[in-house]
């Protein structure tokens, strides 16, 4: 059985625990540690009052069934990009444990670096011991240590100071099947006045319901030094029994900007957490998100905004379109420390709910520890206007093309924010998710 | 006027809004060909009428009959009623934000031509329609009333009738909102449109667009009854001494 019990603690001679060099085989025991201590979160505690915890106590299995890559149309045509240059470098990743680089030879001599984090431990190893864990470590909660203890493999990115990366990087993981459980990790340094686009783009794992669920829980960590410009997106877009666990984080230095663009389309049960830490006078983050629920889906979304210098800038925009019994609940946190004087910061959260079954839950947090900041936060939840509605029918336009007319209407103008080149991509997978609103 | 057949035969119409009855009986035949006319005092269920006609979800038909070319409007969708020649320029047209003009515009046009239908010439025309109706170029990628002035959504609202070509228009005090010249520029396009096979109906409350559009017929509407009807005359009265006169001499009171 792939799935655990409440109690379940790593044995310490898990396999994926003797992987890497020392001061890493040690990380992994701290973090080992703190999962074995850590109960599972009590359903009043702070972001699990809406999900299920014991839904995500599944471990790696030896037998995780690999079903080879469902993704090779996708690769195909990404290999066809890479030969256009139209994409800076394509990594595959499979099941957080079976990572490959591909096309990346070119930046390569740039200095820019893509590639397998066990690679990384030993090639780059300074920088790899700097930031792993640095901002996914054991002071998060325990399944943060669970994916810190087991990760398998993970993809390390480093772009040297004053180097663009012109055409995104894509990563396309993987999770194998039923019952299949993965860790995946990324590592991302973005050097001072360095520019990268990554889209990190999650899919497979299980589509039988009736089978044990496909498990992934990932972590990325992304470091976006002095002046850097980054621009992440994180597609999920699982089969239907999928359940799936992710955390973000990044931080950024002084003048440094972040786009962040969470977009989850699939599987079962999703809770992702993402959160940027503005580290430095100057440091803009954006995020733009969207998400789309149908059947039964259930969707668990947090977001952080942690002013740590003054003069920083942030702002979410987070749509959600629900339909048939989906859920959705979105919890957004702005925090603006003491000491982070003159902060903008910005959070809107708006819910389209396309049947009565659906609920949509949603929470601003604001910890604001100072006076000198300028903050708003709205958040609407409802249904289709009936009266836009009877405007475009009023047009002769049907009531289900009319409908997806606002719906698309409703998120378009969140995607028009993510640049040109970006939402060229992005608007295919809404486009593909939105024909079956 | 022509004593043919009626575009749009209007019987015993009675609809409520929040279960209060704002049109109480109204009857009106529309001949093709013919303008008419509809002025009366705020709230008396001008534009009632109007949105009950159009199949707005507040509006409710009660009672009565409504064909448009023989056939009955009230068993169909609104976007039937659309397909079927009814159109409908709102008092107050709604924004929907996302969704850009041409886009709308664009399907608006598909939905009326039919699935498979050559789009190929929507462009140009879309383009001629909105340069005749002085409506800027870059109105086509601005979402649907979003941010428009009143004058820019009465425009956009004429647009769409010239592009769908409806047989039977009903106008809701298109003309209030406009500066003059848009109202020339605006009445201009209801006359091109106008031709004798269709009808059309505009609600107003003042004479300076029947000026422009000229009136076969004039009814008065109060307290959701036509109450008297004329021709192009009666305009001109009405705005010349208002509406007390109409009230006294049927012994109506003012007011609600
Ligand atoms: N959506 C609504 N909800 C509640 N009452 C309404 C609604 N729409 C109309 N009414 C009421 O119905 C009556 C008729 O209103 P209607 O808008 O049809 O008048 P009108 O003749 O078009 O007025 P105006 O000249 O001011 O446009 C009024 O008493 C109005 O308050
Ligand atoms: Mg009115």
């Amino acid at each position: 059985m792939a799935k655990l019990d409440s109690e379940y603690t790593i044995p310490d001679l898990a396999p994926e625990l003797q992987r890497g060099p020392t001061w890493l085989q040690s990380r992994r025991q701290t973090l080992r540690e703190k999962f074995n201590d850590l109960p599972l979160p009590p359903r009043g505690l702070h972001l699990w009052r809406y999900t299920d915890p014991s839904k995500f106590m599944q471990a790696q299995t030896a037998e995780a069934s690999a079903t080879g890559s469902r993704f090779a149309d996708l690769i195909e045509q990404e290999r066809k990009h890479l030969s256009e240059s139209h994409l800076a470098g394509l990594v595959t990743d499979f099941a957080g444990r079976d990572i490959k680089a591909l096309g990346v030879e070119k930046l390569a001599a740039k200095g820019v670096v893509i590639t397998a984090l066990s690679d990384a431990v030993e090639s780059h190893l300074d920088l790899v011991e700097k930031h792993l864990y640095g901002l996914i470590g054991s002071e998060m909660g325990k399944f943060e240590a669970m994916n810190g203890a087991l990760w398998n493999d993970g993809i390390f990115v480093y772009v040297p100071d004053n180097t663009t990366v012109e055409q995104p990087l894509h990563l396309l993981r993987e999770s194998g099947g039923a019952g299949s459980a993965q860790f995946p990790r990324l590592l991302v340094v973005v050097g001072r006045n360095a520019e990268l686009t990554i889209i990190d783009e999650y899919g497979g794992g299980s589509a039988d319901k009736k089978a044990d669920p496909a498990y992934s829980n990932g972590a990325v960590e992304i470091y976006g030094l002095e002046d850097s410009r980054t621009r992440y997106v994180s597609l999920q877009r699982n089969e239907a029994a999928t359940n799936s666990y992710l955390t973000h984080r990044a931080k950024i230095a002084s003048g440094a900007s972040m786009l962040t663009v969470p977009l989850a389309f699939g599987g079962a049960l999703s809770k992702q957490n993402f959160g940027v830490i503005l580290n430095g006078p100057g440091a803009e983050s954006n995020m733009y998100g969207m998400l789309f629920g149908s059947g039964r889906q259930h969707f668990d979304n947090h977001t952080l905004h942690h002013h740590a210098a003054g003069k920083t800038h942030s702002n979410i925009d987070i749509k959600v379109v629900l339909r048939d019994k989906a859920i959705s609940a979105y919890t957004g946190l702005i925090r603006i420390d003491e000491t982070a004087q003159t902060c903008e910061a910005y959070q809107e959260n708006r819910n389209l709910l396309l049947s009565s079954g659906t609920k949509a839950e949603t929470i601003p947090e604001l910890e604001i520890l100072n006076e000198d900041v300028s903050c708003s936060h709205g958040a609407t939840v409802g249904p289709i206007d009936p009266i836009q509605l009877f405007y475009l029918m009023c047009r002769g336009i049907q009531l289900e093309a009319a409908q997806r007319m606002i719906v698309s209407g409703f998120v378009v103008p969140t995607l028009n924010r993510v640049p040109q080149d970006m939402r060229e991509r992005i608007t295919r997978f809404v486009d593909t998710r939105l024909e079956n609103v | 006027m022509s004593e043919q057949q009626g575009l749009l035969e209007i019987k015993d119409i009675h609809i409520s809004v929040e279960d209060k009855e704002v049109v109480k009986g109204v009857s009106l035949t529309i001949g093709r060909g013919e303008v008419h006319a509809i002025m009366g005092p705020n709230g008396s269920g001008k534009s009632s009428l109007s949105n009950g006609l159009m199949g707005h979800p507040s509006y409710k038909i009660t009672r009565g009959e409504a064909k448009l070319g023989g056939k009955s409007l009230l068993d169909m969708a609104s976007d039937e009623r659309s397909r079927a020649g009814l159109f409908l320029a709102f008092q107050y047209p709604v924004a929907i934000p996302g969704v850009t003009v041409a886009n709308f515009m664009r399907s608006a046009v598909l939905s009326h031509r039919g699935k498979d239908a050559d789009m190929s010439d929507f462009r140009k025309l879309f383009k001629k329609e909105m340069s005749d109706l002085g409506v800027d170029a870059s109105f086509a990628t601005r979402y649907l009333n979003d941010g428009f002035s009143g004058g820019e959504k009465k425009r956009i609202e004429i647009l769409q009738m010239s592009m769908l070509q409806p047989s039977m228009a009903i106008l809701d005090e298109t003309d209030s909102g406009l500066d003059i010249d848009a109202l020339k520029t605006v009445s201009e396009g209801i006359n091109r449109y106008h031709n004798d096979q269709n009808g059309v109906l505009l609600v107003t409350h003042y004479q300076r667009l029947l000026n422009y559009v000229k009136p076969d017929f004039v009814h008065v509407m109060m307290d959701g009854r036509l109450v008297k009807s004329g021709g192009a005359e009666l305009a001109l009265k009405l705005e010349d001494q208002g509406y007390e006169w109409v009230e006294n001499e049927l012994g109506l009171k003012a007011g609600v």
